[in-house]
């Protein structure tokens, strides 16, 4: 072993890397991105979930616990009517909420036992389960005080009490694990095609740039259809995700992330020279997406700042859609629906030209 | 053109810089249909650059390059024409015959596949993948790609790159046959007895074209009997 050697392969890594300023850049400016995305995401203030409280009781107990709701820091809770408040979880705007019956206090000091409705959206099931311990919180003092059992009556508009972690990621998942796997592969093919100058002989040939993106395009559209039609059925069949939408939808919407990918791997490229570089790219444009497209951290419980970032973000929508179909069992006729193919096609027809578009005849 | 296309490449008065540096200055050349023209330089006198710009991958600061009689860029007579680049630019992942058939589909030709392969020696390898051909068997199918769509002007840099002497010379063989059947080639090299085979010679340095004629002329006006000689004393007395 000879310490000279060594070092010499280990200056000649130094030196390389102070050629390459923009992997530097990437290597000790993407972290800080990256981290300070995330404190602001859990830290900047982000809203709770919010929550509806009906309370419908004739006795003193349930205006007790409704102001305790009310004084949660873990949920933002409001009072309702009951119509009120099923409307607004129709329309997303509440997460969910509780009913104290009329004979709520009655109940509680005769039978000793609570029984309020909770009624949960449920297709996040972060913020079900937050709700669900605010409310269950709100009776421990009136418990321990009164020494009365604690049994709501949960039902959910959406999902139920089986539908898991899992069935809220897989629906994100299901059209994420397509979209990047065929972003990265489309750019690193695209720069090979440039590396072994096979790309020059293309710009020297009576090929129209138009041709050469929509016979990418084409090519691996197929190779996205496939995998997106393997993705889905593993994903229904083998991991049983749960799924009340239509199946072909859900495909669609998979396919237009696939080709907008597609695209999006063409137009990046362009901005790389070698594969290494293109690879750069999943730290810095696709990590920040995964944070704030909604997939981990609901869009709604972001800070305000950041809210306004995700709703530009194409992802958000398409992650929005999946789980619109397969959760919520939307069709095109849900005008959330509507917003979100709308969003992904104009997407994907974007990344089409702008593909088209930086793709010079003249390849420096 | 009303003329009928009196030269394969007509470039005139060409000019490229890239930054600070010349890489092309004033440069006027003709190539007729039917002749093998040389350019010889040595490394980084704009040879591929002068190439370059007669395919339209680079847009000449200055004047103005005229190819089969039509101004360039124009994509309709790049089908007409065959381009070999410096590196052998094939997909690595497809065999010698795939590669060559894909250029001609891109090109639009009828078959020819086997006719291309067959004129560089490599029928026999035609299903062998790119990865697995020496150095030379993958010159020979990039210049396959070059021609298979019988193109009327075949532009070749530096061809012979990293090929032995004995194929080289069976190379040359063909790229005169080529001319002889009708088409213009114009090939850049820095090797001396390849330039000896050209119809007519350009010799370029600096970015400039320093001489131009048959390689008889040259010698002639150098008042030398090697070519090298005369490349040296041609290009020592331009620099005076």
């Amino acid at each position: 072993m000879s310490r000279r050697r060594v070092a010499a392969i280990t200056r000649r890594l130094l030196q390389q890397f102070r050629r390459d300023r923009r992997t530097l850049a990437l290597l000790f400016f993407a972290p800080l991105v990256i981290l300070a995305l995330l404190g602001y995401l859990l830290r900047g203030g982000g809203s709770v979930p919010t929550m509806g409280v009906a309370n419908l009781d004739t006795g003193p107990l349930g205006g007790v616990v409704a102001s305790q709701l009310e004084r949660s820091n873990t949920v933002s809770a409001t009072n309702m009517s009951q119509a009120d408040a099923e409307t607004k979880l129709h329309n997303g705007d509440l997460a969910g909420y509780v009913v104290l019956p009329p004979d709520f206090s009655a109940q509680a000091q005769q039978a000793r036992v609570v029984a309020p409705d909770v009624r949960l959206e449920g297709s996040q099931p972060g913020l079900s389960g937050s709700i669900l311990q605010a409310v269950s919180q709100s009776f421990t003092a009136l418990a321990s005080t009164a020494g009365v059992h604690f049994e709501p009556r949960v039902t959910y508009l959406y999902g139920g009490p089986n539908f898991d972690t899992l069935d809220y990621f897989g629906a994100a998942f299901v059209g994420l694990v397509v979209f990047f796997l065929v972003f990265v592969i489309t750019a690193v093919a695209f720069l090979r095609e440039r590396g072994q100058g096979t790309l020059e002989r293309l710009m020297a040939s009576p090929l129209r740039r138009p041709e050469i993106v929509l016979g990418y395009m084409l090519g691996f559209t197929v190779l996205a259809l496939i995998q997106s039609a393997e993705v889905l059925a593993f994903s229904l069949l083998v991991l049983h995700v749960h799924n009340s939408g239509n199946v072909a939808l859900i495909f669609i919407l998979e396919a237009l992330m696939a080709i907008a990918a597609v695209n999006l791997g063409i137009f990046l490229s362009m901005f790389a020279r070698t594969e290494f570089q293109a690879v750069q790219f999943i730290p810095l444009v696709i990590v920040p997406q995964i944070l704030l497209a909604g997939i981990i951290f609901p869009v709604s419980t972001e800070p305000r700042l950041l809210q306004v970032l995700s709703h530009v973000l194409p992802l958000t929508y398409a992650v929005e859609g999946m789980r619109n179909i397969m959760i919520k069992g939307a069709d095109l006729g849900w005008s959330s629906l509507q917003l979100d193919f709308g969003v992904v096609l104009g997407f994907a027809v974007l990344v089409i030209l702008a593909g088209a578009t930086t793709l010079r005849r003249r390849i420096a | 053109m009303a003329t009928g296309e009196p030269y394969a490449v007509e470039a005139l008065q060409v000019s490229k810089r890239f930054g600070a540096q010349r890489a092309l200055d004033g440069v006027t050349l003709r190539v007729r249909r039917g002749e093998v023209y040389g350019i010889l330089g040595p490394n980084g006198a704009g040879k591929t650059t002068l190439i370059r710009s007669l395919v339209g991958l680079i847009v000449p600061d200055g004047g103005t390059v005229a190819v089969l009689g039509r101004r360039m860029p124009s994509l309709d007579i790049l089908a007409r024409v065959g381009y070999m680049t410096q590196q052998a630019a094939l997909y690595p992942d497809l065999s010698a015959a795939e590669n060559v058939r894909f250029f001609a589909e891109i090109y639009g030709a009828d078959g020819g596949v086997r006719e291309a392969l067959e004129f560089v020696d490599l029928w026999d390898r035609r299903d062998s993948v790119v990865s697995n051909l020496s150095g030379g068997m993958r010159t020979r199918c990039s210049l396959a790609c070059a021609l298979v769509h019988k193109p009327d002007l075949l532009l070749l840099d530096e061809p012979t790159v990293g090929v032995d002497p004995q194929l080289r010379v069976q190379l040359w063989d063909r790229f005169q046959r080529m001319a002889r059947e009708g088409a213009a080639i114009l090939v850049s090299s820095h090797v001396m007895d390849e330039a000896e085979r050209c119809d007519r010679l350009g010799l370029i340095r600096f970015g400039r074209l320093l001489a131009e004629g048959t390689v008889a002329e040259l010698k002639r006006s150098a008042g030398v009997e090697r070519l090298e000689d005369a490349f040296l004393k041609l290009s020592e007395s331009s620099a005076a």
